[in-house]
């Protein structure tokens, strides 16, 4: 490319679809005639007339090594280096640079340019790859001819079942426009093999999932908090019980990336849930290498290791938000990634005060896992807003309904006992005279989410075991 | 063959040299690595008894393509 | 040609291996699939034969024509019946 540039004189770079290009034409004709001034055009081969010497660029292959940005830029060259250079129209500045005292005396005094076609969305991808300029790390892997690419990644194992986006070098470049975050950067080590999980193999999942470059950031914060100690996510995804990384959203980004807090939440149809949810589980499986039947060791596993990412719905709502109750500031955009599974419905269309509707959520909180069990896993409890309302009308805190139903949920020893009430399942007789809370101090969390219209709440159960010893749940804070 | 692999069936393609390069590059626009055993060229004109001398000479390696080792 | 970039740890080799094999060939089955390519019939035949002479058990299949791929269900036939394959005779 070097060696069609001049070793002295002068280049301009311009495109018809600019006026101040327009403007100049004549000018760059006088250039051209009069000071062996060069002309590359970046988008019609016919502009500008008045340089019948122009070349053609509109491969941008010269742009791009000129590193233009503004059109037209006008290049001094001297001894094979460039020395000076301006962009847009400014006659005082291209009298200087070229020399030519008088230049474009019948032209306006300024007039500021127009983005160059080089750097235009998609197209700077395109050239970084084409020049081999992208900075990526990850293996190449060549697509045969006769190979569908969806087969092809299929064949490879990259899949969680689904098609996925097929992860071009382009794609994971845009994606990693996402994040000011170097794409070398380290989050952690993925169990089970422990691959270190760079900024850019992230991307790369982020791609096949289906993300958009904006939703990148929440998928990095879920795989750092899946990454913490505390989660224990070797332990989450080796078990034979049914749990995966649940994920919920909070803060001003679930607005800016279009998530889903109302009706549906927790089900399909939006993007930025889907994918991120998605991309998360990738990670796990192409990073970390944890598969079913393999590492992963789950007896029926759940649908949510598909994907199971929600937003709280925060608007309207009297309890602070999830992500201030696990201790960041109010404002704050944050994961918080919990070992869980399923849904279980929670009906209650008749309660009318909170201590009734109250004793309906823990009807259902004690049947997890088995009814006989206490201590039992944690749980997520999903309010829906027409329950959430019964609570805030009868001027009830958050903090007053986990008062409540942790009061609720001490369960007799007798009715846990093995063999009570003809189930074998239970704990040891001496428990018979004592109580036992079904959950662990600060076992059950409460967010809120869900569409306006029916009395329907649900439960995300845990990892039986749960607790201080196996899996905790992580808030991290979402980092552009 | 590739669709039996596909299937879970492990499977040697048998065919002659004159097909060493076609397959090569079906193997490559595939990304695949298929187990092949080549026996001399041509077969077309051959009697029964050359076929038969054929398949016997090569029985060893087709069946080692299908065990491990 | 598409390049993708690999979302893997990169720890396996990036063409797909081969199906793992048998350690021997006692009590399975080997399915015989022939081609359609002319005299291939004999030399197949042949192998199967040998084959059989060591106990090991011999289906043999046939393509109904040599120009296009097996149909299906006689895929899905010899993936249901047969442990392996021995595929001819290209030429």
């Amino acid at each position: 490319m070097t060696d069609q540039l001049p070793r002295d004189g002068l280049v301009a770079v311009v495109k018809r679809d600019c006026p101040t290009c327009v403007l100049t034409a004549p000018v760059l004709g006088d250039l051209a005639r009069n000071n062996g001034l060069t002309v590359y055009t970046q988008d019609d081969p016919s502009f500008p007339k008045t340089v019948p010497g122009r070349i053609d660029d509109t491969a941008l292959g010269i742009s791009h090594g000129l590193k233009i940005e503004i059109v037209p830029t006008l290049i001094r060259f001297e001894a094979g280096r460039e020395v000076d250079r301006t962009y847009g129209w400014d006659r005082g500045e291209w009298q200087r640079l070229t020399g030519v005292a008088e230049l474009g005396r019948d032209l306006p005094e300024t007039r500021p340019g127009c983005g160059a076609k080089n750097i235009e969305p998609g197209v700077i991808e395109r050239l970084k790859v084409r020049f081999n300029e992208t900075g990526l790390k990850s293996r190449r892997i060549e697509i045969g001819e006769d190979e569908d690419e969806q087969e092809a990644m299929y064949a490879r194992g990259w899949s969680d079942g689904l098609p996925l986006v097929p992860p071009t070098e382009e794609r994971v470049l845009r994606m990693l426009d996402g994040t000011a975050r170097d794409p070398q950067e380290v989050l952690g080590l993925v169990p089970p093999a422990l691959t270190a999980a760079t900024v850019e193999k992230i991307a790369v999942n982020a791609v096949m999932a289906g993300c958009k470059p904006e939703y990148l950031p929440v998928v990095l914060a879920a795989v750092e908090a899946v990454l913490d100690e505390s989660f224990a996510m070797h332990g989450v995804l080796a078990t034979t019980m049914f749990v995966g990384p649940v994920v919920v959203v909070n803060g001003p980004v679930r607005r800016r990336i279009g998530m889903n807090a109302k009706g549906n939440a927790l089900g399909q149809g939006n993007r930025a849930n889907a994918a991120i949810g998605r991309g998360l589980q990738l990670v796990i499986r192409n990073i970390g290498e944890g598969r079913p039947q393999e590492v992963d060791r789950a007896t029926l596993g759940n649908p949510g290791k598909l994907t199971y990412c929600f937003a709280e719905d925060e608007e309207g709502s009297s309890w602070e938000p999830f992500s201030v109750e696990r201790g960041l500031k109010p404002g704050q955009s944050a994961v918080t990634v919990f070992a869980g599974y399923g849904l279980q419905g929670i009906v209650d269309q008749t309660s009318r005060d909170p201590e009734s509707l109250a004793r309906s959520f823990a009807g259902s909180l004690r049947a997890l896992s088995n009814v006989r069990q206490a201590p039992s896993c944690d749980a997520l409890l999903v309010v829906c807003p027409e329950h959430h309302r019964t609570f805030r009308n009868a001027g009830w805190s958050k903090a007053r309904l986990y008062e409540e139903l942790y009061r609720l949920c001490e369960i007799s020893g007798a009715d846990l006992v093995a063999g009570a009430h003809g189930i074998a399942e239970g704990r040891r007789p001496s428990l018979a005279g004592k109580t036992v809370n079904k959950f662990r101090p600060g076992g059950i969390m409460i967010v809120r989410a869900g569409g306006d219209a029916g009395m329907f709440s649900g439960i995300i159960a845990g990892w039986s075991a749960g607790g201080p010893r196996s899996s905790l749940p992580v808030t991290k804070e979402v980092r552009n | 063959m590739a669709d039996l692999e596909a299937r879970g069936i492990p499977t040697v393609g048998v065919a002659t040299t004159e097909f060493i390069e076609g397959a090569a590059a079906q193997a490559k626009s595939l990304g695949i690595d298929p187990a092949l055993v080549f026996v001399p060229h041509p077969v077309q004109d051959r009697t029964d008894d050359e076929l038969k001398k054929l398949a016997d000479d090569h029985l060893a390696p087709i069946l080692a393509m299908l065990v491990k080792g | 040609m598409t390049v993708l970039l690999d979302p893997t740890s990169e720890r396996s080799p990036i063409i797909r291996p081969r199906l793992p094999r048998p350690e021997r060939l006692d009590g399975l089955t080997i399915g015989i699939l022939d081609i359609a390519k002319s005299r291939g019939d004999v030399f197949l035949h042949r192998l199967g034969e040998r084959i059989g002479e060591r106990g090991i058990v011999v289906k043999h299949y046939a393509k109904p024509t040599n120009t296009r791929v097996a149909p299906l269900p006689l895929r899905q036939q010899i993936a249901a019946e047969v442990n392996l394959v021995i595929e001819g005779l290209s030429d």
